[in-house]
């Protein structure tokens, strides 16, 4: 579904990834792990658009979406929750819900599954989402992903700024997401969160892919458990 | 008294559109338009002249309108596509000089094709009394246009899909890119729709007083004044705003002398940001970017 060969991006002319190849089949579940300043967040913001790529290619089904506008990738069917959620802070949970199924009209079925992977949302749909707790604000980022019933939804470190317990209902409702056949990209620094929901997942460091593998494979490779699991 | 506060509210609606012009403006583009009122004149020159050409007063103030509209359209498309590319307080200045220097090439160019020009709309009819007060025909039209469209404004913000979507440009960009929206289409639109709003002023206000072709840079100047009280994000803060400072205007004229008013007008402004910088009803802080 989506692929993305030989990609190179970064800022102000230095290259912070480099040579990225990867790719994701429809209903897979794919983890990006990495250290902090691996470039995770720089290959996402390259793959929506949100950064001009300095080489290679992004395609969605074949079509090449290398120079998108990033609006145009959203309406394509990609849905990416950034770590900074960029909710609507002064409108509502439920208008907030309702704007990510812009430009339709917020859709019943996509309601639904929404409240049905956070039904904490159902009580909070009057509140303003910029007076909601972290763990709330990433459900509601979640949520108004889903409302446009995406093909791909992408998220960047979905565990930032959540308390282990909530990181960890985070990525049980990832999980319960992927069980319902949603394609998944996740980029986490927390290694097990990562490879408990993925069917496979690929290692960035210092900009470059160097392992990929199922989780089986990352888990037992001494790298990344030296790296990542803390595993001397 | 309740003379001067009913003049006041009915100067006031006037305002309060003027406002939501140019808060839609900066809250979208981070651009305070100086050339606002100046839009507002030039409709009014568009109306006097297509009126004294033979056409109907009203296909005239509609194409006043659409003509300002077309202005704001052509601003954004054009002289403002340097100032987005330019973050925080660049932006702010280099959209202050340019539209500074378009207020004074309209009002220049008009000056210029028609010194004497304004615009005064007549309507006849005997006063109707409200509240023991007299009010003109005129005045009472142009309060309730300003009071429907400022009604079908609080719904197109609040309700339709496209409204809300420029809300939530206004509130995270990135995010509105996010859900799919495209913020420069939103832009483009908002400046028509911010441009048709000062042409509108333009004929709401000649049924009440003249606008001449040098009356632009108080209107710019009560656009300011007007967003900077309601706040940011907000059509019903602007609505709100406007009333209140026309009423404060129109009872310090009535008491003191009109000279004050303007000074009682700023001075509102300057209160506002210092005690509350999100403005009446608005959501941010002005002085955010």
């Amino acid at each position: 579904m989506l692929e993305v060969s030989t990609l190179a991006a970064g800022y102000l002319g230095q290259k912070v990834v480099e040579g990225v190849d990867l790719e994701i089949q429809s209903g897979e579940a794919v983890a990006i792990i990495g250290s902090n300043g691996a470039g995770k967040t720089t290959l996402f913001r390259a793959i929506v658009g949100l950064l001009r790529p300095m080489e290679g290619r992004v395609s969605l089904d074949g079509r090449d979406v290398t120079r998108w506008p990033t609006h145009r990738v959203a309406s394509a069917g990609v849905a990416y929750v950034p770590a900074e959620r960029h909710l609507f802070p002064a409108m509502s949970v439920k208008t907030n819900l309702a704007l990510g199924a812009y430009p339709r009209r917020p859709n019943r079925e996509a309601l639904e599954l929404v409240f049905d992977i956070f039904p904490a949302l159902k009580g909070r749909l009057q509140q303003h989402a910029g007076t909601l707790s972290g763990g709330q604000q990433q459900m509601v980022a979640v949520g108004r992903a889903l409302m446009s019933q995406p093909r791909l939804l992408m998220l960047d470190e979905p565990s930032t700024g959540l308390a282990p317990k909530l990181a960890k209902d985070a990525f049980e409702a990832l999980g319960n997401l992927k069980a319902r056949g949603m394609t998944l990209l996740v980029a986490e620094q927390q290694v097990p969160l990562a490879l408990s929901i993925a069917d496979r997942g690929y290692v960035l460091e210092n900009g470059h892919i160097t392992l990929e593998g199922t989780p089986r494979d990352l888990d037992q490779n001494p790298e990344v458990r030296r790296a990542y699991l803390g595993v001397a | 008294m309740t003379a001067a506060i009913l003049d006041g509210i009915i100067l006031g609606l006037g305002f309060g559109l003027l406002g939501v012009g140019m808060t839609l403006g900066y809250g979208l583009g981070g651009v305070l338009n100086l050339a606002y009122g100046e839009f507002a004149v030039l409709a009014a020159i568009i109306v006097a002249q297509a009126i004294s050409g033979g056409i109907p007063t009203v296909l005239a103030a509609v194409l006043g309108i659409l003509a300002a509209a077309a202005a704001g359209v052509l601003l954004d498309l054009t002289l403002m596509r340097p100032v987005y590319r330019q973050t925080g307080g660049h932006r702010v200045l280099l959209g202050l000089m340019l539209t500074l220097g378009l207020a004074f090439v309209i009002e220049g160019v008009l000056t210029w094709r028609d010194p004497l020009g304004g615009l005064t709309i007549d309507i006849s009819g005997k006063p109707i009394t409200f509240l023991g007060v007299p009010l003109a025909v005129g005045s009472v039209w142009a309060a309730a246009i300003a009071l429907a469209v400022g009604a079908a404004l609080l719904v197109f913000f609040g309700a339709t899909t496209f409204g809300r979507g420029v809300r939530s440009v206004i509130q995270d960009e990135l995010g509105a890119r996010l859900v799919g929206i495209s913020p420069s289409l939103v832009r483009t639109v908002i400046f028509g729709l911010s441009g048709a709003l000062a042409g509108l002023v333009a004929v709401t206000q000649s049924m009440t007083s003249p606008v001449t072709v040098t009356g632009g840079f108080n209107l710019t100047v009560y656009a300011l004044i007007v967003s900077v009280v309601g706040g940011l994000d907000s059509v019903a803060g602007a609505f709100l705003a406007g009333v209140l400072l026309g009423i404060v205007n129109d009872v310090s004229a009535y008491y003191i002398g009109s000279y004050v008013s303007d000074i009682v007008l700023l001075g509102a402004a300057a209160l506002t940001i210092l005690v509350r910088p999100r403005g009446l009803l608005g959501a941010y802080s002005t002085v955010r970017r």
